[in-house]
């Protein structure tokens, strides 16, 4: 696979021009059609040239694109326009001047989005002013397929080499603490939502009498919490940490009875409770491989289950996704860290969550808890260009991240970087000769054929995988295989 | 020929000398006068020249150049066939010789050239490592301020100093708060050319009221002649005192936090911004946001700086690049990377500084250098970088830093290649005089 950089130069354009003009008389010159189309082209790229700066155009074709909205199209086209995803299909007129990534016989998928993490904007707070986008941790997530990432308050891009429009939203969550550890605070919580609650009644008795009554004072807000009352008026989801059972049932309990959606990081014993949480519209964020045993001094159920993922999916909690480290940590045991969040979505798999919830459980359902479900999380038009190319199912152990693209820029190339370029490197670029194109000459040809073999490319190109394992074996096993061990452990 | 000019060589055979023409300049010894000829010589803008002779008058170069023939009576400094000529060094970002410490804000105003002590030992050593012109910085973190370009020799701070006001050195990190200083630095100069612009208005004004006045007085003098007029003028002036004085308009002095930012838009001073790593440039960019004006590049090489991440972006604009002759380590390998090199080969002007801000590291500086032009830095970068480029950077280029027509005589007298290891310095020589070693006329 070859990734064609077509930036638009003049010399490339008069190159094309005499070329589409004279005789077609070359061995390889294109069907008449074609040149037709390419003469079209000539001339949309001429009013383009006129511009100083046109838009910037990428596209990633041929690979079978997995919206992450339920619908697989296979050697499809994804092209984007100034980062953002302008159509996804066949038959695209991709424009001269855009960067191609040609993607035949890999899969595309959303960017992953890690619900939290540090250490990857090299950065502390305030990423817009202290981020390193050159940090090598931001390669290395890119490299695990996450393109976005929450850090500290701020959820924000892996933009590599760039720092600006990296943030997306700012103060993601509102913590709230209600955990029988903290009998004070779940007293004052309480109260705090009564207080808000009896202030929204006053509130709504007001607008409705004030129709008649125009002398009267708008309730005083005095005394009521801010936070309670942005929650009661959904503006705000809370975010509890909770693993007990008990304080789940409580949490879920509270927020049905105000009419909240809690956000539940942990929720180890959720399995237990899933019916209620699943009634109370809670979002949970998990970790699969989390293990701790159950308190033995009581009969009920407890303690962690690789079932827990599974269980509360079925019940309608909406589950999210992450490893029990939300580092990139490059000591100790691998496989814990956000270096392998698929892996973790992948024991969420082994303990009987569906495949596609699992996808979801790290693209779509953290982009609508972190609130930037409107341009991340899935493939579709409007939304973001962030994505990923695999070389194989997402979450597969043996899958590798070929590249990345966030905003419409290619951040990572596998084979450009020095981590994993060694492993199962591709074999296009190891044996196919140089075929970069110039300016103009990936024209409706080469797409035409992507189109007509991309299955039987596709599986080619799996079968070539394969062949390649065995040769080494080692390297990938190794890091892996302690992935496995964990998780049987 | 026309001009009665020999080879020294026939000063050995003086019989032979008065057949030329004009016996006006006869053989008398010219004062001020010093010829050096040299196998070879690094003029400092990259050439080389060989078999050179440089003729000095006073302090300044007079002429340079290949085989010259050199007048009789001119005293003649021949030096041996292995023996190299090349400018003074510069060193134009350190704080040799300073010892005051700074704060961690932005005070654009300070001026390193308070802080000189010219008895300083330090100024004797450097200059005897062969460093004829520094450039020093105030301390401190944030913007400590303005720098000063010295000789290392002196009396007193005037002696010194040869320019004052040569940059403003500026810290960027990727921080909130070092981004800050450089843009309320240009809000700071807004504020005031506004507050100017209205305190102007207002002046307008009341000039305008005040002739209303006088001409509704004066209407009735109007046949008055030109010259009482003036004298009216003047009696009123001296009555109201206040109003009159400003006839002449006087603007309101600027901010001194205002004054350095105000400066830079003019043209009248630049900018050394010293960043840490590759994020830092990107921040640096951001933070300048869309103000034009002239600044430099001060890149502290550590072990393993990942500047090579934005060489391009720096090449481009041709910057002066500050460095270290150090090689560094690609991050988390054992490769190699030499900084100086790539940014030089990709377009950056490369200034040169000794590694650290000590007088055995000034010692070493020529000989680091060789060690970065050994892996792959062209050598008359190398020798621009220590000398021509670095003036440059002091807005001297024009005086200093190379050996040129009408520039000081500032060189040094090595014992072989500068970049040799073995090489030592035999003799340097400050505005035309020879201020350390030993020469023989």
């Amino acid at each position: 696979m070859k990734v064609t950089l077509n930036t638009f130069r003049l010399i490339g354009l008069v190159a094309i021009l005499s070329w589409a003009g004279a005789p077609a008389s070359f061995a390889f010159a294109p069907a008449q059609d074609g040149d037709k189309d390419e003469k079209k082209k000539d001339a949309d790229a001429d009013a383009e040239a006129e511009e100083e700066e046109g838009p910037e155009w990428f596209a990633v074709s041929g690979g079978d694109v997995y919206t992450g909205t339920g619908s697989i199209l296979r050697g499809a086209t994804v092209l984007s326009k100034d980062g953002v995803i302008t159509d996804i299909g066949y038959d695209l007129f991709v424009p001269e001047d855009a960067e191609v990534l040609d993607a035949t016989g890999y899969r595309v998928y959303p960017g992953l989005i890690a619900i939290s993490s540090f250490g990857l904007f090299g950065g502390s707070a305030d990423l817009k002013n202290t981020v390193d986008p050159f940090s090598n941790n931001m390669t290395l997530a890119l490299a695990a397929g996450i393109t976005t990432a929450v850090n500290g308050s701020e959820v924000a891009k892996l933009k590599r080499r760039a720092i600006d429009d990296l943030v997306m939203n700012t103060s993601v969550f509102t913590s709230l603490s209600f955990a029988k550890s903290n009998p004070a605070g779940k007293r004052s919580l309480r109260e705090k939502l009564a207080k808000a609650a009896e202030y929204l009644r006053k509130y709504r008795q007001y607008e409705t009498d004030k129709k008649s009554d125009k002398t009267l004072k708008e309730p005083s807000k005095k005394g009521i919490d801010s936070t309670a009352l942005a929650v009661l008026r959904h503006e705000k989801r809370p975010t509890f940490s909770a693993n007990d059972r008990t304080d789940l049932l409580e949490i879920a309990h509270l927020a049905q009875q105000y009419g909240f959606r809690p956000i539940i990081r942990g929720c180890r014993e959720g399995w237990t409770v899933a019916g209620e949480l699943g009634r109370a519209g809670a979002s949970a964020v998990i970790t699969p491989r989390d293990r701790r045993p159950k308190d033995e001094r009581f009969a009920r159920d407890g303690g962690s289950s690789i079932e827990n993922a599974a269980i509360l999916h079925a019940a309608g909690v909406q589950v999210a996704v992450i490893p029990g480290s939300a580092g990139i940590s490059l000591g100790g045991i691998v496989g814990r860290d956000l270096m392998h969040l698929t892996i973790e979505a992948g024991f969420a798999v082994r303990g009987g969550l569906s495949e596609e919830a699992a996808m979801q459980a790290i693209t779509t359902v953290p982009a609508r808890i972190l609130g930037v479900d409107h341009r991340v999380g899935t493939l579709e038009v409007g939304k973001d260009a962030d994505l990923i190319v695999t070389d194989g199912e997402l979450l597969h152990y043996e899958t590798f991240v070929q590249w990345a693209v966030v905003h419409g820029d290619l951040v990572y190339d596998k084979e450009e970087e020095l981590y994993f370029a060694h492993i199962r490197p591709r074999p296009e670029a190891a044996l196919a000769p140089e075929t970069k194109l110039d300016a103009g000459e990936t024209e409706e040809a080469p797409e035409e054929v992507e189109e007509g073999g991309d299955e039987g490319e596709g599986e080619g190109s799996d079968d070539g995988d394969d062949g390649d394992d065995g040769d080494d074996g080692d390297g990938g096993t190794e890091e892996e295989g302690s992935g496995g061990g964990d998780g049987e452990g | 020929m026309l001009t009665p000019i020999l080879l020294s060589l026939t000063s050995l055979l003086p019989a032979q000398e008065p057949g030329l023409a004009g016996s006006a300049a006869a053989p008398v010894v010219q004062p001020g006068l010093l010829a050096i000829k040299a196998r070879r010589v690094e003029v400092g803008n990259g050439e080389t020249l060989e078999h050179a002779v440089i003729l000095i008058e006073g302090d300044k170069i007079v002429t340079i150049g290949e085989d010259l023939p050199i007048e009789r009576g001119i005293p003649v400094l021949e030096l041996d066939d292995d023996q190299v000529v090349m400018p003074g060094l510069v060193v134009a970002y350190s704080r040799l010789g300073m010892s005051g410490s700074g704060y961690n804000d932005s005070r654009p105003y300070v001026l390193a050239s308070a802080e000189l002590y010219p008895a300083n030992e330090t100024f004797k050593e450097v200059l005897e490592a062969g460093v004829t012109t520094l450039g020093l910085y105030p301390a401190g973190n944030g913007i400590p301020g303005q720098a000063v370009a010295v000789q290392p020799h002196g009396d007193d701070a005037g002696d010194m100093i040869l320019s004052d006001n040569v940059y403003l050195k500026a810290i960027l990190r990727p921080s909130r708060t070092l981004k800050r200083y450089i843009s309320d630095g240009f809000k700071k100069a807004d504020e005031w050319l506004e507050k100017e612009k209205k305190n102007r208005e207002k002046w307008e004004k009341d000039q305008e009221k005040a002739k209303k006045k006088k001409s509704s007085k004066s209407k009735k003098d109007d046949e008055k002649k030109d010259d009482e007029k003036e004298e009216d003028e003047k009696k009123s002036s001296s009555k109201s005192s206040s109003k009159s004085k400003k006839a002449e308009y006087e603007p309101i002095d600027p901010d001194p936090r205002a004054q350095a930012f105000l400066d830079l838009r003019d043209g009248e001073l630049k900018a050394l911004f010293s960043i840490s790593n590759a994020a830092s440039y990107l921040h640096l960019i951001d933070a300048i946001d869309d103000e034009e004006f002239a600044w430099d590049l001060r890149m502290p090489l550590t072990r393993t700086s990942n500047f090579y991440e934005v060489k391009d972006e720096i090449a481009e604009t041709e910057r002066r690049v500050v460095m270290e002759p150090l090689l560094t380590l690609h991050p988390n390998t054992m490769r190699q990377r030499n900084l100086p090199a790539e940014f030089a080969r990709a377009g950056a002007k490369l200034v040169l500084v000794p590694r650290t801000d000590s007088t055995s590291s000034v010692k070493s500086w020529l000989r680091d250098t060789g060690v970065i032009i050994a892996a792959g830095l062209e050598r008359k970068t190398a020798v621009r970088a220590m000398t021509l480029e670095a003036a440059e950077l002091l807005g001297l280029g024009e005086s200093h830093g190379s050996l040129e027509e009408g520039k000081v005589a500032n060189l040094i007298i090595l014992g072989g290649d500068p970049f040799e290891p073995a090489t030592e310095i035999d003799a340097v020589m400050l505005g035309g005089e020879i201020v350390s070693g030993e020469v023989d006329l």
